[in-house]
């Protein structure tokens, strides 16, 4: 079953060609994939997340609560403010999900979580919560109460002044405000955040807003793009999606995603086992795979890395996609470690044949 | 009297042949230049990088000819008849989205030169292809 995306009806408009993602319909493009790229890179573009999850999580204890779930400290966190990125870890410091926590208030926090893992992350803190014994906490699934658009790209703030909501041009990076009117429409949530590596604001408000909103967003400038280009553009700066990149099997240690832990969290789920997993070292490591010049190729999930010129094997592919800015294929790859060597001449084996590239760190631009 | 027709959207020209690998082939001479189509180049969007063989090269129909690279996905061109490569299109190296800009004039992919009669080589007619998509969006 597809969840029809409850602004579907805009998107066509606009041209989106539509797709399937994490069981829910999304706009993949609207004009292409790298055309909307680098508007985002040079302007701004204008993103539909609703099928990513939301969570809200309050009561009395909340905030421990959480605290107690993720290998952050969070609970030191303003109201105002998202403390993140940060994760559910497992027994083994896998990971569950990577999410995006926002404190609203002392004891109320909302949770931006990947799609395909909604459902498994409400039931993982409603388990805790239970075995933890904090009965006022109310854990749930608001996805469907709200949409989420971002505008991203250098040109957002000049975008937001158009519409009237210069007042967005104050927020500092990971803080938001809430209940707050934008170009005439009622928003919950508008935070400084995003997840292109450009500057850009997210918004979080209900289906009639939203569409208001996008329209008038769209009309001060900002051009419509798809989950194509969002793809492509996180890859550039060596972002993790949840899913490809990271899995339970698969620790922040491995991921050198060091985001989304401190190393003197004392306690929560999985800390002990991220303690061991930073003393053992990584089994895999996570590392960039720049194909040389001109090579347009696209490293996809699943091709293995060689050392070049020969038949040894060190990797494979998580994820790949073409950069609109450094004109060639790129990927991430979890590597043996002891050929995880930044620098390393590497060859992809890609339907038969070797392609050239290098392993590089994080960001590829 | 136009020579194309749009069907559920995408663009079939009429003055040419069609595999069901959503190739076309038309005729130039006594050769066939082969591309493919609007319906092919939309489900796989922004190409990024084309490969063909060299010319020269010797092509039995239905036989892989060479690969397309998209953001999406990767697909391979299928020799719509036998015979041998004689052109390939050069400006593709530099530019592969001339397939999407235009797959059935700029975005050529090769030329052949036949070794059999094209009738023998069990191509479509643009009706035919056409009714092909139509089923496919069903």
């Amino acid at each position: 079953m597809t969840i029809r995306h409850p602004l579907r009806d805009l998107h066509v408009s606009l041209g989106a060609r539509m797709g399937v993602f994490a069981g829910w319909e999304a706009p993949i493009s609207y004009t292409s994939v790298i055309e909307e790229h680098l508007t985002v890179r040079r302007e701004a573009g204008l993103f539909d997340l609703t099928h990513m999850g939301r969570i809200r999580v309050k009561g009395k204890g909340a905030t421990e609560l959480l605290d107690r779930l993720v290998p952050k400290k969070i609970a030191k966190a303003e109201p105002g403010s998202m403390p993140g990125p940060t994760a559910f870890l497992n027994g083994d410091a896998g990971f569950i999900d990577d999410i995006m926590p926002y404190r609203l208030g002392e004891d109320d926090w909302l949770l931006a979580v990947n799609a395909v893992n909604t459902d498994r992350d409400r039931r993982w803190i409603q388990v805790w919560k239970e075995r933890l014994g904090y009965h006022d906490v109310t854990v749930s699934d608001v996805t469907l109460e709200y949409a989420l658009i971002a505008l991203q790209g250098p040109k957002s703030v000049e975008i937001a002044e158009k519409i009237g909501a210069g007042l967005l041009a104050d927020l500092k990076p990971l803080t938001f405000y809430t209940d707050i009117e934008i170009a005439g429409q009622r928003v919950f949530l508008v935070s400084r955040s995003g997840w292109t590596g450009e500057d850009g604001f997210e918004f979080i408000l209900t289906i009639p807003e939203a569409v208001e909103l996008y329209k008038k967003l769209v009309d001060a400038g900002a051009k419509p793009a798809g989950l194509g280009a969002r793809d492509s553009l996180r890859m550039e700066v060596g972002f993790v999606l949840a899913g490809e990149d990271i899995d339970e099997k698969t620790t922040p240690v491995d991921a050198r995603y060091w985001l989304v832990f401190d190393y003197n969290k004392k306690d929560c789920v999985g800390c002990n086992a991220l303690r061991e997993a930073l003393k053992q070292g990584a089994s895999k490591v996570r590392y960039g795979v720049k194909l040389s010049k001109g090579e347009r190729r696209i490293p996809r999930r699943g091709y293995k890395v060689y050392v070049r010129g020969t038949d040894v094997e060190i990797g494979t592919v998580t994820s790949g996609s073409y950069s609109p800015i450094l004109q060639r294929g790129i990927g991430q790859a979890y590597i043996e470690p002891r050929h995880a060597l930044p620098g390393l001449k590497v060859e992809v084996e890609m339907r038969g044949r070797r392609v050239k590239g290098k392993l590089v760190d994080f960001p590829f631009i | 009297m136009t020579d194309e027709m749009i069907v559920e959207g995408y663009v079939v020209k009429t003055d040419r042949l069609y595999t069901e690998t959503d190739e076309w082939v038309k005729v130039e001479g006594g050769e066939v230049i082969v591309g493919i189509t609007d319906y092919a180049q939309k489900q796989l969007q922004d190409i990024t990088f084309v490969e063909l063989p060299e010319p020269g090269l010797a092509v039995s129909a239905g036989e892989s000819i060479g690969t397309i690279e998209s953001v999406k996905a990767a697909a391979e061109i299928y020799a719509p008849i036998s015979g041998t490569l004689s052109e390939i299109n050069e400006r593709l190296e530099d530019e592969p989205e001339l397939i999407n800009q235009d797959p059935y004039g700029e975005g050529w992919l090769v030329k052949i030169k036949p070794s059999q009669p094209i009738e023998e080589a069990n191509l479509l007619t643009a009706e035919k292809y056409a009714a092909l998509i139509r089923e496919r969006i069903q």
